[in-house]
C-alpha cells in the first residue's frame, strides 16, 4: 500500500505545510510508503478542455508537461490525498490545476452509474481518495459545500473509499491529530 | 437600474464554447437595455497584468457580474479560481470599492442532468457573499455542449419546424425555449438592478431525455471523432498500467 499527497497550498501557507508534514509524519509510522508533490513549485499548465485526452491520445494530456506526471502517479497510487486551503467551499487554483488535467484517467463514453450519468472506467483499479481543508474559523456553509464536493468527487473518480476533514488554523495540536488519524482511517490497499 | 456590466467568460475553448455562447447571450440582451457590457476571456486575462489590473477596474465599476463558467470536476475550472482569487484580493485592497453589484453566474456540465451543477452554484455564491456582491442567481445547464454547437436564437430558428409530436421536440426545443425565457426573465430582471427569483430558476430543473439516450448519443460523438483521426482502436488504451 502506497500514497500519494497533492499539496494545493499557496506559497507561504505554512499552516498547510505544516499540516502535510504532520501527515507525512504519521504515514512514515504506519511504515507507508509515498511522496508529496508541492503543486505550486511545479509548472501545470491549465486544462484546455479540447478532450484529446479522451480521443487523439487516449489515456494522456496533449500538453506535455509535470501535469502528466502527476495523472500518471495519481492512478498508480493505492491512495490519494488532497491538501487545500478551502476557497469559498471549493479547492484551491493550486490543487485544481492537476486535478482538472487528470480526466484522461477516466474514459471518455459515458454510462449509468448510481442512477446518473458518470463515465466509464478506463482502468482496473482507482485509489481510495482523502481530502483535507483548511479553514481559518469554522463556515457552515463552506464546510458543507467542501464536504458536499468531495463526496461527488469520489463517485466520479471511483474511490472505493473517500474521507474528508476540515482543519482550522486555530485548532490544538491534539486535535489536529484527531482529525488526521480520521482522515486516514480510510486508506488501505485497492490492489488487494 | 444598472449602467455597467462585466462578462467573465472562463472557458479556454473562447468563442466555441458553452460558456461564451450562453454568457454572450444574456450580455446581449443587457446590451440592449442599454447597459454596457465590457467582456473578458479570462484565459486571455490572466496572461497579461495591464488587462487583470483593468478587468478589476471594469468591476469596479459594474453594477452587474456575469460570471459564465465550465463545470470541471464537480467544481470550476483552476482559472476561474484564479479569478475569483483575484478579484476577492482587489476587494480587500479596496481596489473594488463598495456599492451594489448583482452577480448571475452560469455553469455549463457536460453530463445531462442540470444538477451537476449545484455545488459549484453554491461556491459562485459565497464568492459573492465574500466579497459583498448580491448573489442574483445561478443558471445550471446540463449537456450544455448543446450550446457550444449553436447559440439559443440559431438552434430555436433550426428547430422551428420540428412538429411537437417530433421526439427531438422535447429533447431540444422545449430545453431551449425553457432556457430562452429563463435567461430574457433574468435579464429583464438584472437590467432593474433585482435578483432573479428562485423560483424561476428552478425551471431549469428538468432532465431533457431518458439517461439512456444521452449515453448513446454521446458515445456515438466520441467514435465519430475517433473513427474521424484513425484513433478508435486505441480509445481504450490504458497508458498509465502498472505492468505487473
Ligand atoms: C477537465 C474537465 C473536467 C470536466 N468535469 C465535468 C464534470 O465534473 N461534470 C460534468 O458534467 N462535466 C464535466 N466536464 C465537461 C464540461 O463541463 C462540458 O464539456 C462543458 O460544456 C464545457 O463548457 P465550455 O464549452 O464552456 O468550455 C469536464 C470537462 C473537462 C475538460
Amino acid at each position: 500500500m502506497d500514497y500519494l499527497i497533492l499539496n494545493g497550498m499557496h506559497e507561504n501557507d505554512s499552516f498547510l505545510q505544516e499540516i502535510n508534514n504532520r501527515i507525512s509524519e504519521e504515514l512514515d509510522n504506519q511504515g507507508l510508503k509515498g511522496e508529496s508533490i508541492l503543486l505550486h513549485e511545479k509548472t501545470i499548465k491549465p486544462c484546455l478542455g479540447c478532450f484529446k485526452c479522451w480521443v487523439q491520445t487516449p489515456g494522456i494530456c496533449v500538453i506535455d508537461d509535470y501535469g502528466r506526471e502527476v495523472a500518471k502517479k495519481m492512478i498508480q497510487t493505492d491512495n490519494l490525498l488532497y491538501l487545500t486551503s478551502i476557497q469559498f467551499g471549493g479547492y484551491s487554483s493550486e490543487l485544481k490545476k492537476a486535478l482538472d488535467r487528470s480526466i484522461g484517467l477516466l474514459m471518455p463514453f459515458f454510462r449509468v452509474f448510481h442512477e446518473e450519468i458518470h463515465h466509464e472506467t478506463r482502468y482496473d483499479k482507482y485509489p481510495n481518495m482523502t481530502v483535507f481543508g483548511t479553514l481559518d474559523q469554522p463556515n457552515e456553509q463552506q464546510e458543507l459545500i467542501f464536504t458536499k464536493l468531495v463526496q461527488r468527487n469520489s463517485l466520479n473518480n471511483f474511490a472505493p473509499k473517500f474521507a474528508s476533514q476540515i482543519i482550522y488554523t486555530s485548532d490544538d495540536a491534539l486535535t489536529i491529530k484527531g482529525k488526521i488519524e480520521r482522515g486516514l482511517s480510510v486508506l488501505g490497499d485497492v490492489n488487494g | 437600474m444598472a449602467d455597467q456590466a462585466i462578462f467573465l467568460m472562463c472557458s479556454p475553448r473562447g468563442e466555441e464554447s458553452a460558456s461564451y455562447s450562453l454568457g454572450s447571450y444574456v450580455t446581449s440582451l443587457l446590451e440592449e437595455k442599454g447597459i454596457t457590457i465590457n467582456e473578458y476571456h479570462i484565459y486571455k486575462t490572466l496572461r497579461n497584468q495591464t488587462k487583470i489590473d483593468e478587468m478589476i477596474k471594469s468591476v469596479n465599476d459594474s453594477d452587474i457580474i456575469v460570471l459564465s463558467s465550465p463545470l470541471y470536476i464537480d467544481s470550476a475550472p483552476t482559472n476561474t479560481i484564479k479569478i475569483m482569487n483575484i478579484i476577492t484580493r482587489a476587494v480587500q485592497e479596496e481596489k473594488i470599492g463598495k456599492k451594489k453589484r448583482l452577480l448571475l453566474a452560469i455553469s455549463c456540465a457536460g453530463y445531462l442532468e442540470y444538477y451537476h451543477n449545484n455545488i459549484v452554484l453554491q461556491i459562485y455564491e459565497q464568492f459573492a457573499k465574500t466579497n459583498g456582491f448580491t448573489w442574483a442567481g445561478g443558471l445550471p445547464i446540463g449537456a450544455a455542449g448543446t450550446y457550444a454547437m449553436n447559440t439559443i436564437t440559431s438552434f430555436l430558428e433550426q428547430l422551428a419546424q420540428l412538429p411537437e409530436d417530433d421526439p427531438r421536440y422535447e429533447i431540444y426545443v422545449k430545453p431551449t425555449r425553457i432556457l430562452d425565457s429563463v435567461i430574457k426573465g433574468a435579464v429583464e430582471y438584472l437590467s432593474q438592478g433585482k435578483v432573479v427569483p428562485k423560483d424561476e430558476l428552478q425551471k431549469l430543473e428538468f432532465v431533457a431525455m431518458p439517461l439512456e439516450s444521452y449515453v448513446e448519443g454521446g458515445n456515438k460523438n466520441w467514435i465519430n471523432w475517433a473513427e474521424k483521426i484513425g484513433t478508435v482502436e486505441k480509445l481504450r488504451d490504458k497508458p498509465y498500467e502498472i505492468k505487473q
